[in-house]
């Protein structure tokens, strides 16, 4: 590896300007192509406050209706659209988006790197959350709204029952936002991961890292459940293939159970966060480190893995053997445990620190009292008793809202508080602060602590209204009253917050005396964050060394040359933080914008059932996604020079990893997520649904199904032959082999065509067929997939842009041959050996 | 480091609650479908062929956790070993720790219960 020799200039304004010039953001339409972490972050962020301010008016109206007894303020038809959109878009286009784009933001700054390892995907990501919320949006004000409840239950949200595109508009304008929601759940784990400061090792990571890594993890394993569910239920409404439907084999509760595997999880999903917030602001305003990190970590860990384990408490009423019941709740009482672990380690931190109770803190000692009553009344409804009682009432809404306001709502403010400084370059009001802080709390009590009576005493959840004399006119009224002074509340807020902008006092070099990196960077931040990288020793960087915004900004560590054009970040050990490579970012590009139309008029298509044209778009996305990892590794447009400084380690595209490899590593985790909740669904209707229908023979060629399997293996085969080669630096024939792999893969996924095509499926008339349609069709795209990208490498290998001297991106494509193999050997015992050795087909 | 052979590889941190994960999704599969094709007799009440068959399958899985809870334990505890393999270790050892725990918690209501009412 050839290096090249400059000295770095020392003087921090010669070096922004330096550094301004490759990261910096363009101004007017092109501010559309920035695809740097903090812009992005913040547009998330934004967009979340604007939906949440949305579904808080949705809120209103709904209180507004229950406030008195035989309201006519909404028709039932319009109150059934709002309630559903309240919490669809609380659930999807506000918790979510924005704890996920506060992680955006903060992640890269608190871990000393200078932007998440894939800038272009959090483009997507967003394009893709700001189409798909806008879509959902629109169909309120064409009074077409989903109106099925959040959770969409079949068959109230089926065909038969909600005949209009208005369940259309959820499935499809929540599976879009979705995509949002996993690409940046795959872009924070391998950050994390990846891209940590020098030293940095796993147990010297900043505690929000350990829960943002823990969140994103189970958006990986958690959303695609969903996603699958969504485009099955789509499948029925709009091609009549019945997942659901009793009479053909289905079985609405299968929509639950995939539904609920994903749901519980949200609820840790939007908590985790948000209790990362509470761990790392905890500290700095009692001036003392975090109480028991290894127990907060272990606590985070179980959390995330035990969230799991909890769907089935919400379907205690739907007909489960008791004993199933009482295992998941078990489970439920278990998942306390290393939430009580975090609180007492709060409180230890307390304790043993000096508090200054600036307005972040007031939200944080709000979140505790709120959180913790809403954790003590999860525990009543785990009980399955209890449950069967309080079944959707409107306990339910008061217990789901002291959860989720009190441990999302609450700590965000106080995160959003504590890093306005970052955000402006100013501090907050202390006076509009607290007035916002009391309005809230005391209008957010004064609304849901009312509700759990009003739930006893037996108020359905859902219903538009309610008859006088049943006792439910003034806990009603109450509640109505109080979700007024929560509304005061959040105007007061917000009023405080576009003030601050103007009024604010100027902050300091790292205002509230923290202790992790993101206070190292300028207020505001400039888009590189890091003139240079700073080796990590502990986890209190800023508490060990004040001075290091300074030396950070006189470019007095690591990689503070920029001369080369690329934008540039440390690739780091997973474990040790050791530096391994130097990691090289694609710039600002208008791709990602032009991906998430063509995916939006896509979805556009399908709502108003253009079939053609949803198809022309989706190759159109298709082949905006091809050319943009086009420009990747050698080419010129990404890193084509490879020389580095003497000393540093090569460019990760010259080596054998990089964050690409990892990134498809998360990404088939997430695809394996939704295969395998796809296979649960087989044998889920084979053992459960009460009609379902096995036919007498296997209605597919299952010899050709063996035989691409076998040609898959031989191919996969083939590839890793090459790839072998290729590690140890014998590129000679490698055009040919991925040529050859190609045509295989290609040949492969024509057998798989001929299979589905050429049998006697009949997918409209059993869920039996349906769902190896589904199976074939999922594996047919995939196998497609891989034979597009092994052809693209043979072609880049062409190009010079792959070889012995950039062996990286084969390995990465390596990694879909594999799994393809893995699903199809699946899918082939799960439809011809097991049916046959079953029982059913022979 | 050895792979997973060695207690101070990362992958453990995760690994014993992979396993419980595992463990539950085969202890819910498996008295979904043993209730579909052969349910025992109410009438038997817990005792029976199914449960004996879910509490032993606990029993083996909490003492297979137990036992890489110790080992792990025992691998973190040196003080001169680096700072990130000890706490790779004793996280682990508390994930394996916690996964035992919870096995058996989840597995209590097979004592008290028939399985398919």
């Amino acid at each position: 590896m050839s290096s090249r020799n400059h000295a770095p200039a020392t003087d921090p304004d010669q070096l922004h300007d330096q550094f301004n010039a490759v990261w910096g953001n363009p101004k007017g339409w092109r501010a559309l192509t920035i695809v740097n972490h903090t812009t992005i972050g913040l547009r998330f962020m934004l967009t979340g406050a604007v939906f949440f301010l949305f579904g808080g008016l949705l809120a209103m109206l709904i209180r507004t209706q229950l406030a008195l007894p035989n309201h006519e303020f909404m028709e039932p038809d319009v109150y059934n659209q709002v309630f559903t959109m309240h919490g669809t878009v609380m659930m999807f286009l506000f918790a979510v988006p924005m704890m996920e784009g506060m992680a955006v933001y903060l992640i890269p700054k608190m871990l000393g790197a200078r932007d998440l390892v894939f800038p272009r995907l959090s483009a997507l990501g967003y394009y893709c959350y700001l189409f798909g919320g806008l879509i959902l949006i629109t169909s309120l004000f064409l009074d077409l709204a989903p109106k099925a409840g959040w959770f969409m239950y079949t068959p109230l949200s089926s065909a038969a029952h909600t005949p209009g595109p208005n369940s259309d508009f959820w499935l499809i304008g929540i599976t879009f936002v979705e995509i949002s929601a996993v690409s940046a759940g795959v872009e924070l784990v391998v950050s994390i991961l990846r891209t940590r400061a020098s030293g940095m090792a796993l147990h010297k990571m900043p505690i929000y890292a350990w829960y943002i890594l823990v969140m994103a993890m189970m958006i990986v394993v958690g959303f695609p459940p969903l996603i699958l569910g969504s485009i099955l239920l789509e499948l029925e409404r709009a091609a009549g293939m019945p997942f659901f439907e009793v009479a053909r084999g289905g079985d609405p509760i299968l929509w639950q159970h995939l539904f609920w595997l994903f749901g519980h999880p949200e609820v840790y999903i939007i908590f985790l966060p948000a209790a990362g917030i509470v761990s790392t602001l905890l500290p700095v305003f009692c001036q003392r480190p975090l109480v028991g990190y290894r127990w907060v970590v272990l606590g985070v860990l179980t959390t995330g893995f035990i969230s799991f384990g909890l769907w089935v408490h919400h379907m205690f009423t739907v007909g489960i053997p008791q004993l199933a019941q009482l295992f998941f709740s078990a489970a439920s009482m278990l998942v306390a445990i290393p939430t009580a672990v975090q609180v007492f380690a709060w409180l230890a931190t307390l304790w043993q620190g000096k508090p200054v109770y600036h307005v972040p803190m007031l939200w944080l000692v709000g979140f505790l009292i709120v959180f913790v009553c809403g954790g003590l009344t999860g525990v009543m409804l785990a009980l399955v008793p209890f449950d069967w009682q309080v079944h959707d009432t409107h306990f339910v809404v008061a217990h789901m809202h002291y959860v989720l306001v009190g441990g999302m709502f609450f700590p965000m403010m106080a995160g959003i508080y504590y890093w306005l400084p970052h955000f402006s370059g100013r501090m907050p009001s202390v006076r509009l602060g607290k007035w916002g802080f009391w309005l809230v709390f005391i209008g957010f009590n004064v609304t849901f602590l009312i509700m759990h009576w009003t739930g006893l005493i037996g108020m359905p959840r859902r219903i538009y209204t309610y008859q006088t004399g049943l006792g439910w006119d003034i806990p009603n009224l109450i509640s109505s009253v109080g979700s007024f002074i929560m509304a005061i509340g959040v105007a007061t807020i917000l009023l405080d917050i576009i003030l601050h902008f103007r009024f604010g006092q100027p902050a300091k070099v790292n205002p509230w005396r923290a202790d992790t990196l993101e206070w190292a960077t300028s207020l505001p931040p400039s888009a590189y964050n890091f003139v240079s990288l700073p080796a990590i020793h502990s986890r209190h960087p800023l508490w060990d060394n004040p001075g290091l915004p300074d030396s950070i900004a006189r470019g007095e560590h690591e990689l503070a040359v920029v001369d080369h054009g690329r934008r540039e970040t440390w690739g780091t050990d997973p474990l040790t933080g050791k530096v391994r490579e130097i990691i090289h970012l694609p710039g600002n590009s208008w791709i990602p914008l032009i991906a998430a139309l063509f995916i939006a008029a896509m979805c556009i298509s399908l709502l108003v059932k253009v079939y053609w044209l949803a198809a022309v778009f989706f190759a159109a996305a298709v082949l905006t996604l091809l050319r943009w990892s086009w420009e990747n590794g050698t080419h010129p447009l990404a890193a084509p020079d490879a020389r580095v400084q003497p000393g540093e380690p090569p460019l990760h595209s010259r080596t054998l990893d990089g964050p690409g490899l990892w990134g498809m590593g998360v990404t088939l985790l997430a695809n394996g997520a939704l295969y395998l909740a796809l296979l649960f669904g087989w044998f889920y209707l084979w053992t459960v649904a009460p009609n379902w229908q096995m036919p007498q023979h296997i209605p597919f060629n299952q010899w050709l199904l063996l035989a691409s399997a076998v040609l898959l293996s031989l191919a996969t085969w083939w590839q890793a032959r090459a790839i072998k080669r290729l590690r140890h630096g014998n590129a000679q024939g490698l055009r040919g082999h991925l040529a050859l792999v190609a045509c295989l893969g290609l040949g492969q996924s024509g057998l798989l065509l001929w299979t589905l095509l050429g049998g006697e499926l009949a997918p409209r008339a059993t869920a039996h067929d349906a769902v190896i349609v589904v199976v074939l069709i999922y594996s047919l795209l995939h196998c497609a997939l891989a034979a597009t990208l092994s052809a693209l490498q043979a072609i880049r290998v062409h190009c010079g842009y792959v070889g012995a001297h950039a062996p990286y991106e084969p390995l990465v494509v390596g990694h879909l041959w594999y799994y393809n193999l893995g699903v199809l050997w699946s899918s082939y015992f799960a439809l011809v050996l097991f049916p046959s050795t079953w029982g059913g087909s022979g | 480091m050895k792979g997973l052979r060695s207690p101070y590889h990362p992958g453990h941190i995760p690994l014993g609650l992979v396993f419980w994960s595992l463990w539950f999704v085969a202890l819910y599969g498996g008295l979904s479908v043993a209730c579909a094709l052969a349910p025992p007799e109410p009438e038997q009440g817990p005792w029976n062929w199914l449960n004996a068959l879910l509490g032993v399958s606990a029993l083996l899985t909490a003492a297979a956790l137990a036992a890489l809870a110790i080992w792990c334990w025992r691998a973190g505890k040196p003080q001169p070993s680096p700072g990130h393999q000890r706490f790779v270790a004793l996280l682990a050892a508390g994930t394996y720790g916690v996964a035992t725990v919870a096995t058996l918690v989840i597995a209590l209501p097979i004592l008290s219960l028939p399985p398919c009412m």
